[in-house]
């Protein structure tokens, strides 16, 4: 391990909880034996903003969180290919274990995007390395996107504009898309990208042509698609069959960052910040520094450390609230760490354990303000956290 | 690592330590001590400070996240609005559901209990959890599962660029030092692959360059402790770095600041001057050496790398040449436009003949100085030379332009290296007969001028004459310059002796007609240095009135000039409108271009008394300083490619190869530099290659590869030699190889031999055929044909990076993992060379195996380098798949590859599906 030098140091969190804000777990759901791999709420539409969508198995489902620790199911979309369903299922989320074939579709990652409509938008991929565009205003299909070789880990959508979204996959590349016209805009690969799958991608809250990429080759990518952005602009306004649209090649990131030492499995911009993390147990906060000269050089500057214990395998991701002021990420024994992210030093708002829970957390959802996290497991159950006032503890979300 | 955040801990850990060295290594502890805390306690303030600077750092990148973030917010509320302005038609579902939802939990509350879907799961292991019945029970068939239609999915495939040719790996698509980590999806481990000494040298690297901080604390603990060997090792110990390091850096450091404080003095006005006018064009030619590859003819190539070995070729092409552009001014700044009124304002009555002769004669304005118009003349006068021309015009046109073509080289090479010397001489020139300098000068330099011009008429002549192929123009050039001659020696004696001298010249020349060229060169050169030296002694008055002139002139431009005279010859017009433009007008190039060649000769006379010698002695440091610079550029491109070293492995990946012999008779070629015919020594004759047209060496060579004749087999049998050597036939070097430019419509080159078109040049023409991708019958992906072809049609290239076989002994230990392989043998072991087209190659890499293949690939020679074609080995119908034979080594080859009997082949393993298992660290 290489040394930090003086002056480098970055400040690390501890790991005693400030108790700033405490949380009880209010439901717990099963949704199947499969392992549940993503969930997200929807912070593209304010009216929207306690639905949440999962994905896992062949199935996307999408929930809303109520009052009093409610979770009440609105959709739910089952990928066809899989056997065993028929139509008038008697319950939704008993899941008939269908024997699992090559063909059969696993969703790994989900995000809510909308058209320039509005209408809401559920976009999921997985392991057939198909996104599927399921447009949730009219509960059907909209678009599928073929086009990735291998399997789809992580689709993400611009918070500017919200039609643009950006898979990261095992084929070594990150895909714009457009899911108004159905567009692949720009494949971020080649000379300069990955050398292995990418496991995670996210946009920049407000540079709108800044992407952060990250994957199994352990570096962390930053691209630009200033030069691409007419474009960008051209993917609005296709009319034409999606598949004629001049998709470009981005070759070159505008920075490298080797920052872990391992797989690096989720990444999110903190401003101009980088939030990264690998399986060596910490989330770090660093900076890319890019010369301007040079691009694809630069220094990082880790500036802090956020400690998660027990969180090193791959394939766990962390997420924030809209304001960015938390992060909450479960681990390998299903727990959870809620980080104050924007402190420093950082501090740890609180720790959640239950007993029951105790398999690999892979994904967490904050809420807008932070007040409910959800958690999807391994074992197929989605748990939802809702914060308790102090001044109120035993408020009325325990029934 | 947590105890590098907190300051304390490594504090008292490394001043323990250093308390015990210290001990044992000096007495005055004491000392050491109060060193160490000194150093302790800055090494405190570093780390506050750190902390401070983050915590700043997050705190204006929280302002500025918020301000982001409210935004969003905004829009996010805006978006709910329009949406609902829009659709007051058509129902939002999601909506409706919501709504449902949330009257359905209000109505039921949670009495119900009902507990909807998985009720018996929840018995199984919750019931008596936290849990709550709480989950609503949705109207059964209001949330009952959307099927999403089936959608074919692709076959594993990993993102690839489209290369049209080749391309040499470069440093960062490495993976040889770099660790790797293996997920094994079947087994749910992870396998790390390194080279762990490799990585041990990176660290060590990074190590080198003292940090600010570092920095920080080496000035204060030496400004407060005093400067001492205790105080410099325990700073060593601090930095864990050598003492000598750290006493240099301190060195170091007191300079910086010394100087920075000196430049705070040094006017600052200096640096906002146009920066790039000051530097020396050698800069900028140096990374066009570096960056253009003179093999591909296009800035960084790709394939053949920057920092290529220089080559000079033996034999250097003649000067551009346009006599048609020579006889038009280029522009209001011409130097023919401008020197024609000066005369007529400077000259009396006497010089009208002049300017009749330049009525009459407008082809004669053409002239720069003399040399020049030799030089521009060469070519012309070269190809005269062979259709034995007896008129004395040309004879003595051809030995000027032989002697301006020894003589202009060492020129060009000596004028900057000399210009101090001749400035002093001129300005103790023009302090003693500055009266009458300025009417002399002019005069001087119109009669030159006029000299010039009967030269440039007679050369100009020739030149028309031979595009015409009439001698009627040659025989009344002579005259005319007698009459010249005539004109002028009336008035001017001065030019009438000069007259003589050329005369004489020409004379010497026509009587060296006859001898070998190579003998001509020299003489002739003396005789123009004399003639210099005396035009210099004439004229040195003008060149001191000049001589201001001279230093408008940047080092920059300077460069650009004589790279102009490199390229066009002595043509100040097309020197001023091609290299600078904008900067300098073609008068003062021409003005320059003639003051430089008085400088030079000055220069010339002064140096030596024998003029032999000075000649002699300017040609060899030109020669010096153009070796000298190649020799240079060449180290650096080796350090370069250094960074490779050959290691040799024990383990060999399996490669498609071209052929089951174990030995490939082809080797990779480089130009050799040879300046003579290539002997035993010649870097190509050593590496067992041919020498190509890229080669320093002259075309006499005799490794060279000469082509073939062939007239009308076409190329496409083992008669040709070209084929016969798996080469493709070159243009520029076959005799009957020809290719016409576009679709005709510019006209084609005479047809050679009847109607012949050679065959074996598909590769260098791009002349493939259109392939198909599309999902195999057999396994993953594969090429299909668009077209039916014959037999032994060339189909395509098989692209791809051209890494060594270290690199792909480690790329194929993971494509090998993933049970694909784009991997292909290329040439010998030497250095470079596989092909991979994982990354980076062409459709024809999805071709798949088969022991009954279709086509054929095939290792071609194609202008140098080799490249892989695949070829027909059977007629081949539209639409068909193509296979061709891997070639695996046998003991290598995958089980797929080497079970005959098995149907079809495969190539990609469908991969096993599986969960995600966990991966330990």
């Amino acid at each position: 391990m290489a040394r930090i030098p003086l002056g480098c140091e970055p400040v690390i969190g501890s790991l005693v909880p400030s108790k700033k804000r405490d949380y009880r777990v209010t439901n717990r759901l099963q949704e199947g034996k499969r392992p549940l791999y993503a969930v997200v709420f929807n912070f593209i539409d304010s009216r929207y903003f306690n639905v949440f969508a999962t994905v896992g198995g062949n199935r996307v489902t999408v929930y809303q969180c109520l009052e009093g620790g409610v979770i009440a199911v609105l959709q739910s979309y089952v990928d066809e290919d899989c056997c065993g369903l028929d139509g008038i299922s008697e319950a939704l989320l008993e899941f008939s274990i269908c024997f699992v074939d090559q063909k059969d579709e696993s969703f790994y990652t989900v995000t809510w995007a909308c058209n320039r409509d509005g209408s809401p938008f559920v976009v999921a991929g997985g392991i057939n390395g198909i996104i599927r565009v399921i447009d949730a205003g009219h509960e059907k299909i909209d678009k599928s996107f073929v086009g990735h070789g291998d399997s789809v880990n992580e689709i993400r959508t611009q918070p500017l504009k919200p039609s643009l979204v950006v898979s990261a996959s095992k084929d070594e590349s990150v895909r714009l898309w457009n899911v108004h016209t159905g567009v692949c805009i720009l494949i971020f690969a080649g000379a300069g990208g990955h050398r292995n799958e990418v496991l995670s991608v996210d946009f920049h809250p407000s540079d709108m042509y800044r992407i952060a990429s990250c994957g199994m080759d352990n570096t962390v990518k930053i691209w630009s698609m200033k030069e691409f952005w007419p474009s960008v602009e051209k993917s609005f306004t296709w009319t034409d069959l999606p598949s004629k649209f001049p998709t470009k090649y981005v070759q070159f990131p505008v920075f490298i960052a080797s920052v872990h030492s391992n797989y690096v499995d989720c990444n999110r911009w903190l401003g101009d910040f980088v939030l990264s993390k690998s399986v060596d147990n910490e989330i770090v906060l660093w900076e890319p520094r890019t010369k301007d000269q040079s691009p694809g050089e630069g220094t990082v500057d880790i500036l802090q450390k956020y400690p998660v214990p027990e969180c090193d395998i791959w394939f766990i991701k962390f997420s924030c609230d809209f304001h960015y002021n938390a992060a909450a990420i479960g681990n390998r024994e299903g727990k959870i760490f809620v980080w104050e992210l924007q402190t420093s030093p950082p501090s740890l708002i609180a720790r959640l354990s239950h007993a029951q829970s105790k398999s690999p957390i892979r994904q967490t959802a904050m809420s807008f303000d932070g007040s409910t996290i959800l958690s999807c497991c391994e074992d197929g159950t989605i748990w939802r956290w809702d914060a308790v006032s102090s001044s109120s503890s035993s408020s009325s979300s325990q029934v | 690592m947590a105890s590098k955040a907190s300051p304390s801990p490594s504090a008292s850990r490394s001043g323990s330590l250093k308390d015990a060295s210290m001990a044992k290594a000096d007495e005055s502890a004491p000392v050491s001590k109060e060193i160490v805390s000194v150093i302790e306690s800055l090494k405190r303030h570093v780390v506050d400070e750190r902390c401070v600077s983050i915590k700043e750092r997050m705190d204006n990148n929280r302002h500025k996240l918020a301000s982001i973030t409210s935004h969003l917010q905004k829009l996010s509320k805006e978006r709910r609005n329009s949406w609902i302005n829009f659709a007051d038609s058509s129902l939002d579902l999601l909506k409706k559901r919501q709504d449902d939802a949330i009257g359905m939990h209000s109505g039921i509350g949670t009495s119900s209990s009902d507990k909807d879907s998985d009720s018996d799961q929840e018995d199984s292991h919750a019931s008596t959890a936290v849990l709550l019945g709480t989950s609503i029970p949705p109207g059964k068939n209001s949330v009952r599962p959307i099927r999403l239609p089936e959608v074919k999915k692709l076959p594993p495939y990993t993102t690839w660029i489209f290369l049209d040719r080749n391309q040499r790996m470069t440093e960062d698509q490495s993976v040889v030092g770099r660790r790797r980590i293996y997920y094994a999806q079947n087994d749910g481990e992870a396998l790390i692959c390194s080279d762990s000494e490799e990585e041990n040298v990176d660290e060590e690297e990074e190590k080198k360059y003292f940090l600010e901080s570092e920095d920080y604390i080496i000035r204060m603990a030496i400004k407060e402790a005093g400067f001492s060997d205790a105080v410099i090792n325990s700073l060593a110990e601090c930095f864990s770095r050598k003492a000598d390091e750290v006493k240099a850096r301190y060195e170091s450091l007191t300079k910086e600041e010394k100087t920075s404080v000196d430049s705070l003095n040094v006017d600052s006005e200096a640096s906002s001057l146009n920066c790039f006018l000051e530097k020396d064009l050698e800069a900028a030619l140096d990374s066009f050496d570096n960056l253009f590859c003179r093999r591909c003819l296009v800035f960084d190539c790709r394939l053949h790398g920057c920092s290529q070995d220089l080559v000079f070729p033996a034999e250097k092409p003649p000067p551009l040449n346009r006599p048609d552009l020579d006889n038009l001014p280029c522009g209001e700044h011409c130097y023919r436009s401008v020197s024609k009124p000066e005369k007529v304002a400077t000259d009396d009555s006497p010089e009208l003949g002049d300017t009749k002769d330049n009525s009459v004669q407008p082809s004669s304005g053409s002239a720069g100085t003399r040399t020049s118009v030799r030089k521009k003349h060469t070519p012309c006068a070269r190809k005269k030379a062979k259709p034995s021309q007896s008129e004395s015009a040309s004879s003595i046109v051809k030995n000027m332009s032989d002697s301006s073509d020894s003589e202009i080289e060492p020129q060009h090479t000596a004028s900057t290296s000399h210009l101090s010397p001749s400035k002093t001489k001129l300005g103790g020139n023009g302090g003693v007969s500055q009266r009458n300098s300025k009417r002399v000068a002019e005069r001087v330099l119109s009669c030159s001028k006029k000299r010039q011009k009967v030269v440039g008429s007679d050369s100009d002549s020739v030149a028309s004459g031979s595009v015409l192929g009439g001698d009627g123009k040659l025989s009344s050039s002579p005259h005319k310059e007698n009459e010249d001659a005539n004109s002028s020696s009336q008035k001017h004696a001065k030019s009438r002796s000069r007259k003589r001298e050329l005369s004489i010249q020409n004379l010497q020349g026509e009587a060296r007609d006859g001898i070998s060229s190579g003998m001509v060169t020299d003489p002739p050169g003396n005789n123009s240095d004399v003639t210099l030296r005396k035009d210099d002694c004439a004229d040195g008055n003008s060149c001191e009135m000049a001589l201001n002139d001279n230093l408008s002139w940047k080092a920059f431009e300077k460069s650009l000039f004589e790279k102009g005279v490199e390229i066009f010859g002595r043509n100040s017009c097309l020197i001023a409108r091609n290299l600078l433009n904008g900067l300098k007008t073609c008068v003062e190039v021409f003005q320059f271009m003639t003051q430089g060649d008085k400088r030079l000769a000055y220069q010339a006379g002064d140096a030596a008394n024998s003029l032999g010698d000075g000649y002699s002695k300017f040609e060899h440091q030109g020669n010096n300083e153009v070796r000298r610079r190649s020799k240079f550029l060449r180290r650096r491109g080796r350090v370069r490619r250094l960074k490779y070293s050959w290691k040799s492995t024990a383990y060999h990946s399996i490669r498609k190869r071209i052929s089951e012999r174990k030995d490939q008779p082809c080797r990779q070629y480089n130009p050799c530099g040879c300046q003579t015919a290539c002997g035993k020594e010649c870097p190509c004759h050593l590496n067992g290659t041919c020498c190509e047209k890229y080669c320093g060496c002259p075309k006499t060579c005799k490794n060279r590869f000469r082509g073939c004749h062939c007239a009308k087999s076409q190329c496409r049998s083992r008669q040709c030699p070209c084929f016969a050597a798996d080469r493709e036939c070159d243009p520029d070097v076959c005799r009957n190889c020809w290719v016409s430019c576009g679709d005709g419509s510019l006209g084609v080159p005479n047809q050679r031999g009847d109607n012949y078109e050679c065959r074996n040049m598909k590769l260098l023409l791009r002349q493939q055929r259109r392939v198909l991708l599309g999902k195999s019958d057999v396994s993953g992906w594969g090429a299909f044909l668009k077209n039916s072809v014959v037999k032994n049609e060339y189909l395509g290239e098989y692209t791809g990076e051209l890494i060594s076989h270290r690199e792909a002994d480690k790329r194929g230990k993971i494509y090998d993992r993933e049970n694909s392989s784009f991997l292909f043998n290329l040439n010998d072991q030497a250095g470079w060379f596989v092909l991979d087209a994982y990354r980076k190659g062409d459709k024809l890499k999805f071709a798949n195996h088969s022991p009954d293949p279709n086509c054929y690939a095939k290792v071609i020679m194609v202008a140098g380098d080799h490249r892989v074609g695949i070829f027909a080995k059977e007629r081949i119908n539209s639409g068909e798949e193509l296979f061709y034979d891997y070639r695996y080594e046998p003991d290598r080859a995958p089980a797929w590859a080497r079970k005959p009997e098995a149907t079809g082949s495969k190539k990609e393993e469908p991969s096993h599906p599986s969960g995600r298992a966990k991966k330990l660290a």
